[in-house]
């Protein structure tokens, strides 16, 4: 699948620069068109399991929704307040409502993004892309690394300190003083325990001949090829067509005055 | 004359923090090519710290002081570039889940030979050798976290052997493996130590397995200081009083056979091998020392039919067992058998899929979390889990607090069970910076302080020196006599065969064996070994003895 | 970079990792705070979202800790896969860079706990002035803005700096930060 192929530093500066352009466009209809392209190519292009995809989209939905309504009610005068449309039986000044679509838009486009970078990337190749295309320093990069192999490793442990407060008769928290008391208890055998782990990975990782100088062989060396910088091309062209499309129509609109 | 590999003069160092104290004091010794040594000593001996000076760690991240000298192939470890030393040391540490930086097994070990600028067109090979050295070959390609804690050991040790270094230095490999695990990770070593040449120092506790392959002993004493530099048998017959002491384990066989037969020069058998083949020296008959059943009558915990299924696993299938008032049970089992699953089950904090379970008649269901307390207790196997306040007498007292118990009350009782458990002069202590074996006998204060019918303990000795392992069984078994239901899971054969009354095994979640030891011995090697289980010490003498009739006498 | 440790440098990365998991928990009681008080429900406890900053400066103490834990846990939110996407790391940096400043202008000396809810107050502007860009808040009316604003630093201040220095002094009674420059300040008070 070819999304997962790709360079993820590639992949990874193709989709900010695609957000950075969509923070600069301020109509519903280019993001719309422009998430309705990206949904599809995720799935033409990667390996995706659909159930993964909609866990992980439905918050966006939800947040786009609240920022739908918010705006449109702690929206400023509107300069036309006279052309109105009506929504579920309130009349919404017609400016505020597609300002607010086009924020909520951009967010799932965005959140579209984001899911076609992450759901096709391999967190251990972008972080060796980092070192190895970006410069980013072994020491840090290698840090992240051993931090990041973690986190399966906190999930277990939180969920036996939590049966192992209970025990101790921890949950009669009633006051707000014991409800902090009872999170701070919680959070320190995690963090200790954390703590002590990376000590030790740290000296680990040392003895085997880690300093993070950048002078190091690589087994796995992620490549840069033509396809990569052709998807990068492809994309910003998609979403150039786009919006000339709507602007054609007579839709698109600058990001401009709105602050 | 084979050169030294290794050469420690005069080492000596500090910690900032208690710059009045040496951690390590005046040590010396060499080490040749080729040579195997055991280095042991009592917890915080400063094994361990000895271990980073080797490797060059120390005293590029030391906070402290250090003078003396380490010499690895004729070069002061001090003048190697940083990362170098690696070449020529390795380490492979204690706990395998914290080894790892990579999320893969061949990235793991290409790791340590990236560190070292390896070409990429040789990792590949030197990859798959060091995997089959270990055999692990199978799993070139597997996620880390889908291995088994001695799959992960194993695989550190891989990490290290690609790297070929001439000096391997082996931290508490064992610690938190089971019996079986361990047993497989010796013989490893022992494979390779045939094939390969390459020197090695073993720091241990647990030396069954390590002695046939050992050449010398280093001991190192708790102010840090080298006591001893020799055949472990000699230490034996010269210096015994000073190991026991420092708390120095010794091997089974040997203990054993110290313990009966008083200190013999001409027999002092390091493994069951030495001893079947000098068994004649035996003058001792065996008997029993396994508590008998007692005629328990009195129901306390009944759990009828009790399945867990999680994640679609069934873990826990079909069980059902009663448990008596004043027991003393010990649950057995591989690792992954559902041991841990059971005792939670039995302590509800977690609730069965099916079946059900009675205490003093009463489903538990319906007992309330805060009365169900005071019947059960349960000590988690990471003790820091269950610490929730600042410091030993608080931890102790918590639960009286939340009982709204007065205060003069509350001290009376505090410190008598601090007493109990030997805690009295930690009271004003953070329960973090008490040693393993104070942890653990602090959380099993905090769970008998309500004076609690039953105690339930996930291996409690686990990983634990001789002295705290004594210490604690001599507690638990004080609270057996006062009549405490005593429920442990444990590893430990020895354990099983001196305390309890009865044992249950378990395997893929299922009972296969509830009954007296005795009873258990019994059963043919095949069967023990398919459920991970071994005989005890005591037990295997005694086959062996029985074995050539002819030698012992059995008379008293 | 050079004067880090790599035990300095994992841990502050482990931290990353265990409040990056703390952020995304927040971000669903942000949104019923939002769908209660509107925009400015999430200032409510935006400090949350600055606290390891607080935390990896203070126990670390050198300079860039606060900067690059934030970065990181940024990143890893973003790993989770329940995030804004690479926007998100971009904001990460100007929170980090907001608690940054205030510790730089104590020359990364004065650790006190003013200095800490300065750099939560940092973040707090530096992120609302991001914001102010990038989500638009500016078709929203003045007056409500400047509400948020102000709740922001409070929150800042309160959440990140005061909760996140009760921590991290809990921590190190513990005795677990003993090779910190936190945990040998704590020593160091203790004996005297």
């Amino acid at each position: 699948m070819f999304l997962h192929n790709l360079n993820p530093c590639i992949k990874a500066l193709t989709i900010v620069l695609l957000v950075i352009m969509l923070a600069l466009i301020f109509d519903p209809i280019t993001p719309f068109l422009f998430m309705i392209l990206t949904v599809i190519l995720t799935f033409l292009g990667g390996n995706i399991n659909w159930k993964k995809y909609c866990l992980y989209f439905v918050p966006f939905l939800v947040i786009a929704f609240g920022m739908l309504w918010t705006t449109i009610a702690f929206a400023d005068a509107p300069a036309n307040p006279h052309e109105v449309i009506s929504l579920v039986g309130f009349d919404v000044p017609k400016e505020s409502f597609v300002t607010a679509l086009a924020l909520a838009f951009r967010v799932l486009s965005v959140a579209a993004l984001s899911l076609l970078f992450i759901l096709t990337t391999n967190v251990v190749d972008f972080i060796l892309s980092l070192i190895q295309h970006l410069k980013v320093s072994p020491k840090i990069a290698y840090g992240v690394l051993a931090g990041y192999r973690f986190l399966p490793m906190m999930k277990d442990e939180l969920a036996i300190i939590r049966s192992a407060h209970r025990v101790r008769g921890f949950n009669h928290a009633k006051t707000l003083r014991e409800k902090w008391n009872q999170y701070k208890m919680f959070s320190i055998p995690l963090l200790a325990s954390s703590i002590r782990k990376a000590e030790r990975t740290a000296i680990a990782m040392e003895s085997k001949g880690f300093t993070g100088g950048k002078e190091r062989t690589f087994y796995r060396r992620i490549t840069i090829t033509p396809s990569d910088w052709f998807f990068l091309c492809m994309m910003i062209m998609s979403l150039l067509g786009i919006a000339y499309i709507s602007w054609e129509f007579g839709y698109f609109k600058w990001y401009n005055g709105e602050l | 004359m084979k050169k030294a590999l290794l050469h420690v003069q005069q080492l000596r160092l500090r910690f900032e923090n208690q710059l009045d104290k040496d951690i390590l004091s005046n040590i010396d010794f060499e080490l040749k090519k080729g040579e195997t040594v055991l280095l042991l000593g009592p917890s915080g001996c400063g094994k361990s710290t000895l271990t980073f000076c080797l490797n060059g760690l120390y005293p590029r991240e030391l906070d402290g002081t250090i003078t003396g000298d380490v010499f690895i192939n004729g070069k002061q470890s001090t003048d190697y570039k940083p990362g170098e030393l690696s070449r020529h040391v390795g380490v492979v540490f204690q706990d395998p889940e914290t080894q790892f930086c990579m999320l893969t097994v061949e990235d793991e070990i290409a790791f340590g030979l990236e560190n070292l600028n390896v070409p990429q067109q040789l990792m590949e090979e030197k990859i798959d050798n060091a995997l089959s050295l270990v055999n692990m070959s199978a799993f070139k390609e597997s996620a880390i976290n889908s291995l088994s804690g001695g799959q992960k050991q194993k695989l550190a040790l891989a990490c290290i052997l690609a790297m070929e270094p001439d000096l391997l230095i082996l931290d508490e490999p064992t610690a938190n493996l089971d019996p079986v695990a361990t047993k497989e990770l010796v013989a490893t070593i022992e494979n390779l130590k045939r094939q390969q040449e390459f020197s090695l120092i073993v720091i241990e506790h647990q030396l069954d397995g390590w002695m046939e392959l050992v050449d010398r002993t280093l001991l190192l004493n708790k102010n840090g200081e080298l006591f001893f530099d020799g055949s472990f048998r000699n230490g034996i017959k010269h210096i015994l009083p000073c190991l026991r002491e420092q708390g120095i384990w010794l091997p089974k066989v040997t203990q054993y056979v110290l313990q009966q037969d008083g200190l013999n020069e001409d027999f002092i058998p390091l493994t069951i091998g030495e001893f079947a083949n000098q068994s004649h020296y035996w003058q001792q008959p065996i008997c029993n020392t396994a508590p008998q059943k007692k005629r328990n009558v009195e129901e306390f915990l009944e759990i009828n039919d009790i399945s867990w299924v999680k994640n679609n696993n069934t873990i826990i299938q079909n069980v059902s067992a009663n448990f008596y008032k004043g027991e003393f049970v010990a649950i057995v089992g591989a690792n992954g058998s559902g041991k841990t699953s059971l005792s939670r089950l039995l302590a509800g904090i977690q609730k069965p899929t099916s079946g059900t379970i009675q205490l003093n008649g009463k489903p538990l269901d319906d007992w309330k979390e805060e009365t169900l307390r005071d019947e059960i207790g349960y000590v988690f196997q990471n003790p820091e889990h269950q610490f929730v306040t600042n410091s030993v007498y608080e931890e102790v007292a918590f639960s009286l607090h939340l009982k709204r118990m007065n205060t003069r009350e509350i001290n009376k009782q505090v410190s008598s069970i601090l007493k109990v458990c030997q805690l009295s002069e930690l009271e004003n202590e953070h329960p973090y910076s008490l040693s393993q074996g104070q942890k653990r006998r602090l959380s099993v204060a905090t769970m008998i302080v309500d004076q609690q019918h039953m105690l339930i303990l996930d291996e409690p000795t686990f990983g634990q020196d001789t002295q705290s392992t004594m210490e604690l069984m001599k507690l638990l078994w004080e609270r057996h006599k006062q009549g405490t239901t005593i429920v442990m899971i444990t590893h430990d054969m020895e354990i099983v065969h001196h305390y309890a009354e009865r044992v249950i095994v378990i395997n893929n979640g299922e009972i296969v064996a509830d009954c007296n030891p005795n009873e258990l011995w019994k059963q043919p090697k095949v069967t023990l070994n398919a459920w991970q289980l071994d005989y005890p010490i005591q037990v295997q003498l005694q086959q062996i003895c029985k074995k050539d009739t002819c030698y012992v006498s059995t008379q008293p | 970079m050079n004067n880090w440790r790599f035990k300095e440098i994992v841990v502050m990365s482990v931290l990353s990792v265990v409040f990056a998991v703390v952020y995304l928990a927040f971000l669903p009681i942000g949104k019923v705070l939002v769908g209660f008080f509107g925009p400015i429900g999430y200032d409510l406890i935006f400090g949350i979202w600055f606290i390891v900053s607080i935390i990896a400066a203070y126990i670390i103490r050198k300079p860039g800790a606060a900067f690059i834990s934030e970065t990181i846990a940024a990143m890893v939110e973003v790993m989770l896969g329940n995030a804004t996407g690479p926007m998100l790391i971009v904001s990460g940096m100007i929170q980090g860079l907001g608690a940054e400043t205030a510790f730089a202008v104590t020359r990364w000396k004065n650790y006190s706990s003013w200095v800490l809810m300065a750099a939560g107050v940092g973040s707090a502007v530096f992120s609302f002035v991001y914001g102010y860009f990038i989500s638009g808040y500016a078709a929203l009316s003045t007056t409500y803005v400047s509400g948020m604003l102000v709740t922001r630093m409070i929150s800042g201040a309160l959440i990140a700096g005061v909760l996140g220095k009760a921590l991290s002094d809990g921590l190190a009674q513990t005795g677990v930060l003993s090779s910190f420059a936190l945990g040998k300040e704590f020593r160091k008070k203790r004996t005297a």
